[in-house]
């Protein structure tokens, strides 16, 4: 019985008090748990009816997870580079209530410097509690709740993960909470392509690829080394393109080289010893103008732009050798347009290299075009 | 049993054995056999308990352990006997070890008395029911015993809490018995379940009803009240919700078990489902005829007995399983009231307790007892005791006089009692809000 007040509506219980009651509200009672006893051996999937049950018989029927349910925290990593978003910024590990996170930040082997990635991640499952600190702070969105909660085990040592166990990709984390990931998406991964570009060689690339890619890289560069100038139209080497495509340096290699390709094109009518000539200061530089030539030589220009950047030889050895072979079959031509696909098609694997030899093409390929432009 | 041990050892074999070695193996079988099923039911009791009053919570219960965790009970077990036996250091070892024993060994006792079947009784007592009530209150010692000896504040308060509760609640449970063994004129409890063959009617009363084995005492208003008195006594007896109060976990742990631990805690648990057995087959005994039912009677006749050694012995077989049948469903049926109760009642305060045992149900059975004076007034006695006047009447006439008159007194008596009690529980309701609003200052 509902009555009004000044404050709004109040339940009121008529307790019947002062009348009589011979047994009649333990009947009620009784009629109550009667109808629920009854209704019970339906299932009730409706949650708006109270009779029935609602038991989920666990290991057999399992509830859909909630987006935003947490459990343990995982890092991810990017599945086309298969580049680790975490940079080891450390902002998880000091914020961790029961400081169950230990990072060792990566330096490069070679200058000794910080790399923004992160060569252990440590967390202690077993002395985690859950709370979802380390996912709210981390700047990069690389560590994310997990929604697996089946962990027990009867050996406390395998809950200390270790960063090889603790690597999740990013498919698998849109694949249990879509809408969060496209929260965040845009800006980690603007964040991660900043990383990428100050990451040596295999470092920040999650554990259980990063001896894949080493492997692809080697094979690639012997296969550039065996068959050097077929390379840029070798149909076999093709299907490897995925691969080995992303790995940053090659990126940087293929802008270069794009932007060489743009300035050639528009120099299309100058003879093939002009950019030789133009650049004779570099050794390099002049190979690669040669190697341009020798494309041009060849009339493959119609080649599809993406196969050559998945030839990039890994070996600067290999690299060289394609480019005076190139170069010798330039000599021999006369004029033809230079395609861009064989100056990506030489970058040398070691990214400085690479990065030198793409800048040092686009500079010719740019004085060239001026020379053309200008005569 | 000791007919069937006497054919075999002295007929068959012929060894010529005395009776008293006859008697002596008939009855070791028999407690072999009892000793088997007290513990068996005990187990059965605890799943039914936890599946039914899951459903009533809809729930689903235990049923991962075998088929629908029919296993359950045996893997508590197991679990049960692997758990250390822990003493406190100052406890009274001795007491606190015997005290277990002295709570279980009176329900394997009351096992002697109960009859399952048409002539499957251990003894045929004739003061069967007296025998029964009596051994059940030497479990009250044993509790006392347990929380004395653990010297546990709360062992000790669960063990007076429980030994009051028994005492008063005895006393409305015999009571209520008292009526029943007036009509019955017997304290057998074989008597008491050959009085309620026929059908609505007894055929004790009204000869001229036909036998089908429900002329239940739950049919009369005398039976009816005493059935509800003794089974709200049954409760408490058997520390069911909502009269747990011994052993109420939020207030008290565990009562008197609190310091116990192992298989002593599991002979605690043994020692009361047991007994929640025994009053949910005494109360089917009593009041809704134990093994009586449809077709019992007829079989049984057919069967070899004392009276009639030329029956077929097939007829025996057939009459004690109907008759066990029957039996155990009601058993069962008031097992599961009890489970219901469980589930919808809250606990009890102590002297919410006391004021309905004491105001409220001994009142009524003190009225039922009176009623059922005037039932067997009315419907055996005759000039020879002073009542000539109902002499003329038919026994249907009688019986219906007797219905008509009982009923009146008991309903009139309910509904006076009920209300006084209401009236009482709302006075001290409205003093309760008094001391509260003086305790809080609040409106
Ligand atoms: S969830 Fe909380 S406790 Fe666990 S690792 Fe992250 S910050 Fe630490
Ligand atoms: S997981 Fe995030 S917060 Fe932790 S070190 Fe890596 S980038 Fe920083």
């Amino acid at each position: 019985m509902t009555t009004e007040t000044q404050h709004g509506s109040v339940i009121v219980m008529d307790r019947r008090r002062g009348k009589l009651r011979a047994g009649q509200g333990l009947l009620q009672g009784l009629r109550v748990v009667w109808d629920h006893w009854a209704g019970s051996f339906r299932k009730n999937d409706n949650f708006s009816k109270i009779h029935g049950t609602f038991t989920v018989e666990y290991p057999e029927e399992r509830l859909p997870m909630p987006q935003a349910y947490r459990n343990m925290p995982v890092l991810l990593f990017d599945d086309e580079s298969g580049h680790e978003l975490c940079t080891g910024c450390y902002q998880c590990q000091r914020i961790c209530p029961p400081q169950v996170i230990h990072i060792t930040q990566a330096k490069d082997p070679v200058t000794g410097k910080m790399v923004p990635a992160a060569t252990e991640f440590i967390i202690e499952y077993d002395a985690c509690m859950s709370c979802g600190f380390c996912a709210e702070v981390c700047p990069f969105d690389s560590i994310k709740m997990d929604h697996v909660y089946e962990l027990s085990t009867a050996n406390r040592a395998s809950l200390t993960m270790r960063k090889a166990q603790l690597n999740r990709s990013i498919s698998y984390y849109t694949g249990i909470a879509p809408g969060l990931w496209a929260e965040v998406q845009a800006g980690a991964m603007k964040k991660l392509q900043g990383s990428i570009k100050r990451r040596p060689d295999v470092i920040g690339l999650a554990a259980s690829l990063t001896e894949k890619i080493k492997a692809r890289r080697l094979e690639l560069a012997a296969a550039a080394a065996a068959a050097p100038a077929a390379a840029a139209v070798s149909a076999p080497a093709a299907p490897a393109a995925p691969a080995a495509k992303l790995t940053p340096e090659e990126k940087a290699a293929k802008l270069a080289a794009m932007k060489a390709a743009n300035a050639n094109k528009g120099a299309a009518p100058a003879p093939a010893e002009a950019p030789v000539a133009l650049s004779p200061a570099d050794a390099k530089a002049a190979k690669l103008a040669a190697i341009k030539a020798a494309n041009a030589n060849k009339g493959a220009a119609p080649a599809p732009a993406e196969a050559p950047v998945a030839l990039s030889p890994a070996d600067a050895k290999a690299a060289k050798l394609a480019a005076i072979k190139a170069a010798n079959a330039a000599k021999q031509a006369e004029a033809a347009p230079v395609s861009v696909e064989t100056a990506v098609a030489t970058a040398p694997l070691d990214a400085k290299a690479a990065r030198l030899a793409a800048i040092k093409a686009a500079n010719a390929a740019k004085l060239a075009a001026e020379q053309g432009n200008n005569e | 049993m000791q007919d069937v041990v006497n054919q075999v050892i002295n007929t068959s074999f012929g060894w010529g054995w005395p009776s008293w070695a006859i008697a002596l193996i008939g009855y070791l079988i028999v407690a072999a056999l009892l000793f088997g099923i007290a513990p068996f039911q005990m187990l059965f009791l605890t799943l039914y308990e936890r599946r039914a009053i899951a459903r009533m919570q809809d729930r689903i219960g235990p049923n991962r352990v075998g088929p629908e965790g029919m296993f359950q009970p045996l893997a508590d077990g197991v679990k049960i006997f692997t758990k250390e036996d822990i003493v406190p250091t100052a406890a009274d070892q001795w007491v606190h070890f015997i005290a277990p024993c002295v709570v279980v060994a009176p329900t394997m006792f009351m096992f002697a008395v109960l009859p399952w079947g048409p002539g499957m009784v251990p003894v045929d007592m004739n003061l069967g029911l007296l025998f029964f009530f009596a051994i059940s209150s030497v479990s009250a010692v044993g509790l006392m015993m347990a929380g004395w000896a653990s010297s546990n504040k709360f062992a000790l308060v669960g063990a007076m809490r429980a030994v009051a509760q028994m005492v008063s609640y005895e006393i409305p449970a015999v009571l209520s018995l008292l009526a029943i063994v007036l009509v019955t004129g017997s304290l057998s409890i074989v008597e008491l379940i050959n009085y309620q063959g026929g059908l609505f009617i007894s055929t004790r009363d009204v000869a001229s009803v036909p036998d089908w084995g429900l002329g239940w005492f739950i049919f009369s208003p005398v039976g009816f009240l005493a059935f509800i008195a003794f089974f709200i006594a049954a409760l408490a007896e058997g520390e069911r919700t909502p009269f747990d109060i011994p052993e109420a976990d939020s207030e008290i742990v565990a009562g008197y078990m609190t310091e116990y631990s192992g298989m002593k805690f599991g002979l605690f648990y043994l020692a009361q489902y047991v007994l929640n057995f025994l009053l949910c087959a005494i109360t089917s005994i009593i009041f809704f005829g134990g093994w009586q039912g449809p077709g019992v009677g007829w079989l049984y006749a057919q069967a070899i007995t004392p009276v009639n050694p030329q029956g077929g012995w097939v007829f025996n077989v057939l009459a004690g399983v109907l008759g066990v049948f029957y039996f155990l469903t009601k058993t069962y049926g008031f097992f599961f009231v009890m489970v219901w109760i469980r589930g919808a009642y809250a606990r009890l305060r102590i002297d919410q307790l006391m004021d309905f045992g004491w105001k409220f149900l001994i009142p009524l059975t003190l009225v039922n007892i009176f009623s059922a004076a005037i039932w067997v007034g009315l419907t055996k006695w005759g000039a020879a005791d002073g009542l000539a006047f109902v002499e003329g009447w038919s026994p249907l006439v009688r019986w219906a006089a007797a219905f008509g008159v009982t009923l009146a007194l008991n309903l009139g008596a309910y509904l006076f009692l009920a209300r006084i009690f209401a009236q009482s529980q709302d006075e001290r309701a409205r003093q309760d809000d008094d001391v509260l609003e003086q305790l809080t200052n609040v409106a």
